[in-house]
């Protein structure tokens, strides 16, 4: 069994944050969300969050939303298009701030990040497209390990952690293949192994299986569950209700920017 | 953080950016290589006309001339007393008849000479050649010697100086401008060829911010990109101005012949002691500002914060 298998990724990426950026940590200690009991911390937290595109009122794509993800939790954000799901994606990812609340992720209050901080914030986040956002002119061992590449990982580790992944989405044998020569379910296998390979405490999936046919849905969801299980958070953005009815995981239905139900099982609210 | 991969990984990215984007890359390459092999011939001219300035003050005398049938007494007189002027370093005199004889041997064919026989049309033409010790006390000592008895004319090399320092002027007012034109032009093909590398890894560079890649880490191939072109674009121009030094100067100064052809060159190495650093850094430099201001345009519409 390797090293990854045995220690819950979670765990490790909170250590290599917490060692590696002190300033990091004294936010975490500035912050009001310091947990009490590390199993039932939440390593997300919503607070009172608006966001207004524009500035203006009329493009309220979320309103006062609060909600709270518990460590080692799987959770499914559904609504229909436009209600504002991958809004909450792009605000835990920072690559937009809210109008109004606060947002805590790992203890960290993102409003208080810096510039320079939101880039190592990041590296304990894996993220999931629809569109899988794979570099087309680089095969799948290449767009796996640019991750590691990124993040500046020892040359010879990445060998190592790339070929780890690609056994845990069953992609091993295809590693030389462009992404043009593989399915839709393979490419967004690839776009998993790229999000792990830095074994980030929380994954987040927008509308993972937007683009796949219902067999390559279920492969992935099966894949993220997997994941799931080995200590990683996930939260995936989504419309498809077969899967969400199937898997009965925490639901939180958003509907114009509002959250109109938050619990366990299926799909729920139309 | 593994520094030395994480160079190595953009240094190999910057040199793939320049493969994707070979047509713009020769551009700004070629028109870099133009503006520094322009700047080179410029400072070729330059630094050999100050050179020649500087020898023509120093070097070459002033000629003075006596009154029609002056005694050789006078100017034996004539040239103790100019001897004896602190700003003086030498007098020679030249006799009318060895005057006659280089006028021949250089101006004259052998058959045109003989017509002439013993006459000499030059016998009012002996003359000092004065050669002094500073430049700075040339124009007053020249004046003080045109006042003494028995000189009839005195040609000072000011003309001479004069024509070289408009030239000197011209040239470097010219190269100015031209080299700041091309300066420009090198810079906006080296900002388009960003943009363009830019716009291609559009989708690199967004998944990149997400999977938390530093500022510098996705600036880097793009600035290695520019300092590579920078680099390439100054050590061409170096190159061929370096084995062409000799004959590009000689070229110039057979079209100036009447300015250049007594006076020596300033040599190769003196000359890139001067010109490779200063090509090189204008290269580089540019390269690498023009990379990092259009990064900063470029890569506004990723930070979204």
């Amino acid at each position: 069994m390797s090293d990854w298998e045995n220690v819950p990724a979670s765990e490790l990426q909170e250590q290599k944050i917490q060692e590696s950026d002190p300033a990091l940590e004294s936010v975490s200690e500035n912050s009001s969300r310091a947990p009490i009991n590390p199993l039932d911390a939440p390593v997300i937290v919503l607070e009172h969050v608006s966001k207004e595109y524009d500035g203006t009122t009329e493009n309220h794509a979320l309103t006062d939303v609060s909600f709270s993800v518990k460590k080692g939790e799987f959770v499914f954000i559904v609504g229909p298009s436009g209600s504002g799901k991958s809004t909450m994606i792009r605000l835990m990812m920072k690559e937009i701030s809210p109008t109004e609340g606060r947002i805590y992720v790992a203890g960290k209050d993102l409003a208080k990040l810096r510039k320079r901080q939101v880039c190592k914030y990041r590296r304990s986040i894996g993220i999931v497209f629809q569109d899988f956002r794979l570099l087309q002119d680089r095969n799948v061992y290449e767009n796996v390990a640019f991750a590691q590449q990124v993040v500046g990982a020892p040359k010879r580790r990445i060998p190592k952690e790339v070929s780890k992944m690609l056994n845990l989405v069953g992609l091993s044998g295809k590693y030389k293949n462009r992404p043009t020569e593989l399915s839709g379910g393979e490419q967004q296998r690839v776009a998993l192994a790229r999000a792990l390979v830095n074994n980030p405490m929380i994954l987040l999936a927008d509308e993972p299986t937007g683009n796949l046919d219902p067999q390559n849905s279920w492969e992935i969801m099966n894949l993220l569950e997997e994941i799931n299980r080995r200590g990683t958070t996930v939260v995936v953005v989504t419309h498809n209700r077969e899967i969400v009815d199937r898997m009965q995981k925490r639901v939180i239905s958003v509907q114009s920017g509002v959250i109109v139900e938050d619990k366990k099982g299926g799909y729920g609210h139309e | 953080m593994n520094s030395f991969g994480s160079f190595a990984y953009c240094f190999h990215q910057g040199i793939k950016n320049i493969r994707r984007n070979k047509l713009f890359s020769i551009a700004s390459v070629a028109t870099m290589t133009a503006c520094l092999f322009l700047f080179g011939i410029m400072y070729f001219i330059l630094i050999n006309v100050q050179y020649m300035l500087l020898e023509a003050e120093t070097n070459v005398g002033v000629t003075v001339f006596f009154d029609e049938g002056i005694e050789d007494e006078q100017i034996a007189n004539l040239k103790q007393r100019i001897e004896a002027m602190e700003a003086v370093r030498s007098v020679v005199y030249k006799s009318a008849a060895q005057t006659w004889e280089e006028y021949k041997e250089t101006h004259l064919t052998d058959e045109l000479a003989e017509t002439f026989g013993t006459d000499n049309p030059l016998e009012d033409s002996a003359s000092f050649s004065i050669f002094f010790e500073s430049v700075e006390e040339q124009t007053e000592t020249v004046a003080q010697i045109a006042m003494l008895p028995g000189i009839r004319k005195v040609n000072d090399t000011e003309d001479m100086v004069n024509t070289l320092t408009r030239l000197n002027r011209i040239l470097s007012i010219g190269s100015v401008i031209i080299i700041g034109l091309l300066l420009c032009i090198a810079t906006f093909l080296i900002s388009t060829t960003v943009t363009m590398g830019v716009s291609i890894r559009r989708k690199e560079i967004s998944i990149m911010h997400l999977i938390g890649a530093t500022d510098i880490f996705i600036r880097a191939p793009f600035l290695v990109e520019g300092v590579i072109i920078g680099l390439l674009g100054a050590c061409i121009p170096l190159s061929i101005l370096y084995a062409l030094y000799y004959k590009i100067i000689e070229l110039i100064a057979s079209k100036f012949s009447s300015l250049f052809s007594t006076l020596n060159f300033v040599n190769t190495s003196e000359v890139f002691q001067v010109l490779a650093p200063v090509s090189l850094c204008i290269g580089v430099g540019i390269g690498f500002l023009g990379s990092y201001f259009t990064l900063n345009k470029q890569l506004r519409n990723f930070r979204q914060l």
